[in-house]
């Protein structure tokens, strides 16, 4: 295996355990019980990876392909993603436990510097039938899309290519002035992105 | 009064990288405030302390990784009072089985802070080339820009330009002369020749370098 292959893996398990905990946070904030459990799914998916990394990497380092320092710095990169990615599920696990949330959980992530929010993209939106590639919601309203519901299916992560059609739900993060032009857009009220 | 001051957010201040006390790490001392506040800082710092363990590595900086080490010793005592608190507020099951929620994700929030702690270690192995390339492709990436003195930005407000809503910028650091503001809020100012270390997409970065180089008069 390349080294390339490697800091790829990496990657994913950097970008995909920061994705986990705005989606624990979300299934809190939304008590939304599929994002918890999709959570738990992606921890098990990060626990492979993390497990396949440290195996191939033995491996490359025996074989005199990769030194022990590189392989140490990328172990060590994975295991903090690994780490963060177990911190989510714990927070999920709130989620999926059979008591009812205090109230104080829902208010203490509302009011952090981050704002989640959840907004339903009604007909005459202009979001409707583009791809997030299109729209660039993340470089012009500062709100990236964490997750949404599309034609009765869940996406996580939503790439360039996932397009956006009326009625799709949609999960994100930004800041609080990102949230209400994200709303309006949504909603039809502008067209101005 | 001094516990006013507690209470208030360390982030979003200009402060110098603290020295460190020996105290800071051994002695432990409860301080009432509220459970709420307390999960909302350890959220937040929660989320920016990765960020800033990066940006050491990446930008090679002691004084981050200072600045990362403080909060983790930080977010230890924050752990300790809040389960002081919620122990004392238990009065029965029901009570005590919701509070063994909050509990459970400030212990998570304590975690992800030890895990920057454990990504700053990594200095040590001198990461330099290889950290920036397993960064490059990731859709938000860290970034750091010096301040034009003749850019628009001088002397106004961060919620008054609206970085973030108009390019997708997180503002996570900013250096000012010897000083650091860490996670700077609306009402920090932006002067001219200060450094700051943004998260976003390369398309953001454009945007907010051309903005504060002075070269674009306008965000948007």
């Amino acid at each position: 295996m390349k080294q390339e292959t490697f800091e790829s893996m990496v990657l994913t398990i950097k970008e995909q355990s920061e994705l986990m905990v705005d989606l624990s946070y979300s299934s809190l904030l939304y008590d939304n019980t599929t994002l918890a459990k999709e959570v738990y799914e992606l921890e098990e998916h990060i626990d492979h990876l993390f497990e396949r990394l440290h195996h191939d990497l033995f491996q490359e380092v025996k074989e005199g392909n990769i030194t022990v320092k590189t392989a140490q710095i990328l172990l060590k990169l994975a295991r903090a993603g690994e780490e963060i990615a177990d911190a989510a599920r714990e927070i999920a696990d709130v989620q999926l436990r059979d008591v009812e949330l205090h109230p104080i959980l829902k208010m203490s992530i509302q009011e952090s510097d981050e704002v989640l929010t959840k907004v339903q993209v009604k007909e005459p939106s202009i979001l409707c039938k583009k791809t997030l590639g299109q729209l660039k919601l993340g470089s012009e309203t500062g709100m990236t899309i964490i997750a949404m519901r599309h034609n009765n299916k869940w996406l996580y992560g939503p790439n360039k290519n996932t397009r956006i059609d009326a009625f799709d739900i949609l999960f994100a993060k930004g800041p609080e002035d990102g949230e209400a032009h994200l709303i309006e857009l949504a909603d039809g009220i502008t067209d101005e992105i | 009064m001094k516990q006013e001051k507690h209470k208030k957010s360390l982030l979003g201040r200009l402060q110098r990288t603290p020295h460190w006390k020996k105290e800071e790490f051994t002695e432990i001392e409860y301080e009432p405030t509220s459970v709420k506040e307390l999960l909302t800082e350890m959220k937040d710092i929660s989320e920016l302390i990765i960020d800033l363990a990066y940006s050491a590595l990446l930008f090679n900086s002691t004084e981050i990784a200072e600045e990362v080490k403080f909060l983790e010793v930080r977010m230890d005592k924050m752990n300790y009072d809040i389960r002081i608190m919620a122990m004392m507020a238990a009065r029965t099951k029901e009570d005590a089985e919701q509070l063994s929620g909050i509990l459970q994700i400030a212990q998570a929030a304590e975690k992800i802070s030890n895990t920057a702690g454990d990504i700053i270690l990594l200095m040590e192995l001198k990461p330099k080339g290889l950290l920036p390339r397993i960064l490059k492709d990731a859709d938000e990436q860290l970034f750091r820009i010096v301040v034009s003195a003749n850019s628009q930005a001088c002397a106004k407000m961060i919620g008054s330009l609206k970085i973030e809503s108009e390019t997708g910028m997180r503002v996570i650091a900013i250096r000012r002369k010897n000083c650091w503001i860490y996670n700077p809020q609306s009402d920090n100012t932006i002067q001219s020749k200060d450094t700051l270390i943004v998260k976003g997409t390369n398309e953001g970065y454009n945007d907010l370098n051309e903005f504060l180089l002075g070269k674009q008069e306008v965000l948007d």
